[in-house]
């Protein structure tokens, strides 16, 4: 409320014989800056302790709908004077919108005075009846009609609705008999308390007529699933015009049925969405954060907001399986009013964690459709820690649980993928019918065909025992005369027979186990025993180690060299074979 | 060995148009695409990998893929592909029951006399070529033991052909188990049904009396092939003729 106080000295001067004159005031005041369309406030201009007129204000788009009305009052009280003059204007809005009224002025004396503009606010209403609905009602019945009005005309499914039953009458006297409320076929419905129905203080001018107003009733209604939800007419049976000469005839009266649009909720929702709708906040708390195991814990979810707070079930709490819990208790402190259902609603769960460790509850979700943002919202409240100590042990109930469980297998899901190597192969190539197991089949067999060639091959000459013998003693002469054949090959003289000589000797010494001294005809001949050429084989041997040392001693040479090898080998040969 | 093998197979000029670098990045990307949810991005990645390279792990992550994206028939082909590269392999096994389990079809299989997934494992195993080498391994080997045998004489020579004469025929058993291996795997009789609702009539025709309706996920052994049609037989015995199209061999 503003009020602008002026002490005008000229007043003063003006009338001297008001030694004790009061303030001149001149203001304006509403008894509300703020209500519903179609609702009516008081506009009052006062101009006190002055005389004077004053102008109408600019009402800046608010019409008029009673007054103006005129009062002055003056006061002589002990020697004091004081006069008000003020006057009223009933004014009203039926679109929402902030409206300014501007400022009235008065002419006092020789100055001019101002009030203040005021700012008043015009909602949209939750009862508003509109103006279709008053016509059409006025056209049902002139005298009587009900309305039902709707606050919203389109709601997402879950959204709240404000429906406001008025009753607009033009007898002088009418009493309510009965009437029957409307079935609401897809609503869930929640009685708004309004006390005692009385006629309204204003009365409403309808196409000029006016017509005294009752509100009814009012609901908030939640629709409950999508499409057109249709409201039947409300129907009333009043008993008009009693007195005590009348019995007053009975009326009946209708209103109009209305529809609303539902609008299914957006198919995305978060899943955690169990059909709240509104705007809400959520928060916990626990009794304590640090108890024993097998202790009780006492956690509180709160849900705090407008909406449909009572269609809001509890959570579902995601908690660690050892965590024993109970079905919530529930406790509302919703008011329902036509501003719709708010307050809180909050879930008491019991806990009882039975192992000890550090425990994390939560973090908790609570997901709703908010009706401003048009959109899923999930709000969180924790997580919370609680230190759970080991309990007593002394009690009973440790002696009497078990102190295993069965591991609770909560949900099946496939199995991961595999974490090492994949064992990758080249698609379409095996081993099997391949060029290299071909290989790898046909390699054993060859080499196996080529040892049986080998053996076979063994087996000839084994069988073969001369052949072999001269094979065997032709090789051990190679072998002895190896340095000697080198030494021919280089056509060295001295080396050659001096390796001759060595051959010889180590040859014979060897085998017949005579010394180099011993080695002489008769000796061999011994050794040589049984063989019919023992002498000659003797001979020769000590003629050829005579012949080399001959040669090697002086430049003498009996025989080629080559002539000399070959005897040498010969002779071994015959010693070797038997 | 294994490497070795694995090198004998691409000796001849055989060299798989993807590297196995390229392969194993892929799958380490898919892997970690899969591990973070977003299983389309992984079954892109793994499909690439599998055009050119097996294996049952590979198969296995394609059906988990599959199944995680709803794709329920897809992913009993991909674990059945699985199970035929690597028979008795359980956590495919523990997959593929949960797979069916979400098909609609039940068929009471005919009773079969049937050894545990440990005799399947050793008569499969991971590796399609380990009967082949083992086949290999014994073949080397029985000439071996006989070209010692044939050097030496009396009881060892006598001992040892014998042992030689087990190895020939053990030899001969593995690659008659290595060809029937392959021949499950490069030409499995098996299909699944994809299609969500087939009508098995009684002959290579539309219009036939329809004997019996599958619908997608059953496992079905496939038979003779006519114009488009093909012979199955259901696990409990019962033959119609299905659309070609309707079915995706294993």
């Amino acid at each position: 409320m503003m009020r602008r106080t002026l002490l005008l000295l000229l007043a003063g001067l003006t009338w001297p014989l008001l030694a004790a004159a009061q303030e001149i005031t001149f203001d304006a005041r509403v008894d509300r800056t703020s209500f519903e369309g179609g609702a009516s406030i008081r506009l009052t201009i006062t101009l006190a302790n002055a005389q004077g007129s004053f102008s109408n204000p600019d009402l800046g788009g608010l019409t008029v709908v009673q007054g103006p009305f005129e009062s002055s009052s003056f006061n002589y009280v002990n020697g004091r004077m004081s006069s008000t003059v003020s006057r009223t204007y009933v004014i009203t809005a039926t679109r929402p919108g902030t409206y300014t009224i501007g400022p009235a002025s008065a002419r006092v004396g020789g100055g001019t005075l101002q009030t203040q503009p005021i700012t008043v606010k015009v909602e949209k209403g939750s009862g508003a009846t509109s103006d279709r609905l008053l016509n059409e009602g006025q056209q049902r019945d002139r005298d009587l009609f009900v309305t039902i009005s709707l606050s919203k005309s389109k709601v997402h499914v879950g959204e709240q609705v404000v429906a406001t039953y008025t009753l607009f009458s033009r007898y002088p006297n009418l009493e309510l008999s009965k009437y029957d409320l409307p079935a609401l076929n897809g609503f869930w419905a929640e009685e708004i308390d309004r006390g005692e129905t009385t006629w309204e203080d204003q009365l409403r001018t309808v196409n000029g007529l006016q017509y005294r107003v009752a509100v009814l009733k009012k609901q908030l209604l939640f629709p409950q699933r999508a499409g057109t939800l249709r409201i039947e007419p409300l129907r009333i049976t009043c008993v008009v015009n009693r007195s005590f000469f009348n019995r007053g005839s009975q009326v009946e009266a209708m209103s109009n049925a209305t529809e609303l649009q539902v609008l299914p909720l957006p198919p995305n929702a978060p899943p955690g969405m169990q059909g709240a709708v509104g705007s809400f906040s959520f928060s916990g708390a626990l009794d304590r954060d640090q108890l024993r195991a097998d202790e009780a814990l006492e956690l509180t979810l709160t849900v705090n907001g407008s909406g449909n707070l009572k269609l809001i079930e509890a959570p579902a709490l995601d908690l660690p399986p050892d965590v024993e819990r109970y079905d919530p208790k529930v406790n509302d402190r919703i008011s329902i009013s036509g501003n719709g259902m708010s307050g809180s609603r909050s879930f008491t769960y019991l806990l009882i964690p039975r192992h000890a460790g550090e425990l994390v509850l939560g973090p908790f979700a609570l997901s709703f459709f908010d009706v401003q943002a048009g959109a899923y919202r999930t709000v969180q409240a924790g997580p919370f820690t609680v230190q759970v100590t080991p309990g007593s042990g002394s009690g009973q109930a440790q002696l009497s649980r078990p102190s295993k469980a069965d591991v609770e297998v909560l949900d099946t899901d496939i199995r991961f993928l595999r974490t090492g190597d994949l064992d990758l192969r080249p698609a379409g190539h095996h081993l099997l019918g391949s060029w290299a197991w071909w290989s790898g089949m046909a390699a054993p067999v060859l080499a196996f065909a080529v040892f049986l060639v080998w053996r076979r091959r063994e087996d000839q000459r084994a069988a073969d025992p001369a052949g072999r013998r001269r094979r065997e003693a032709d090789k051990v002469a190679r072998r002895r005369f190896k340095d000697a054949h080198d030494a021919l090959k280089r056509d060295a003289r001295e080396p050659f027979y001096t390796a001759m000589n060595k051959a010889l000797h180590g040859y014979l010494g060897d085998r017949f186990g005579l010394g180099a001294a011993e080695l002489n005809a008769a000796a061999l001949e011994r050794a040589l025993g049984e063989r019919p050429d023992a002498a000659a084989l003797a001979r020769q041997a000590t003629d050829l180690i005579a012949a080399c040392d001959m040669a090697r001693y002086a430049p003498l040479e009996v025989k080629p060299r080559q002539a000399m090898y070959e005897e040498a080998i010969t002779l071994v040969q015959r010693l070797e074979r038997p | 060995m294994r490497s070795i093998a694995f090198a004998l197979c691409l000796l001849p000029g055989i060299v798989p148009a993807m590297d196995r670098a390229t392969a194993d990045s892929l799958v380490a990307r898919a892997t970690a695409a899969y591990t973070q949810g977003d299983h389309a991005g992984a079954l892109a990645l793994f499909d690439s990998v599998y055009q050119h390279w097996r294996s049952a792990g590979l198969a296995y992550a394609i059906g988990n893929c599959h199944f995680k994206l709803d794709q329920v028939p897809e992913a009993i082909v991909s674990y059945e592909r699985a199970l035929l590269l690597e028979p008795g392999a359980e956590d495919v096994k523990a997959n593929l029951e949960l797979a069916r389990q979400r098909t609609m079809d039940r068929v009471n299989e005919l009773p079969t006399f049937r050894l545990g997934g440990s005799w399947d494992r050793w008569l499969g195993g991971r590796d399609v070529d380990q009967w082949a080498r083992r086949g290999l391994w014994g073949w080397s080997l029985a000439f071996v033991i006989a070209a010692l045998a044939l050097l030496s004489r009396g009881t060892l020579r006598t001992v040892g052909l014998s042992i030689a004469g087990t190895c020939i025929l053990f030899a001969l058993l593995s690659v008659g188990l290595a060809a029937r291996r392959l021949r499950a795997v490069e030409h499995p009789a098996a299909g699944i049904v994809m299609q969500p609702r087939v009508d098995v009539r009684s002959e290579p025709r539309e219009g036939a009396t329809t004997l019996f309706l599958l619908h997608s996920g059953t496992k079905v052994s496939l038979g003779a092939e006519r114009s488009g049609w093909v012979e199955v037989t259901l696990a409990n015995g019962n033959v119609g003729w299905m659309p070609a199209a309707a079915l995706q061999v294993i």
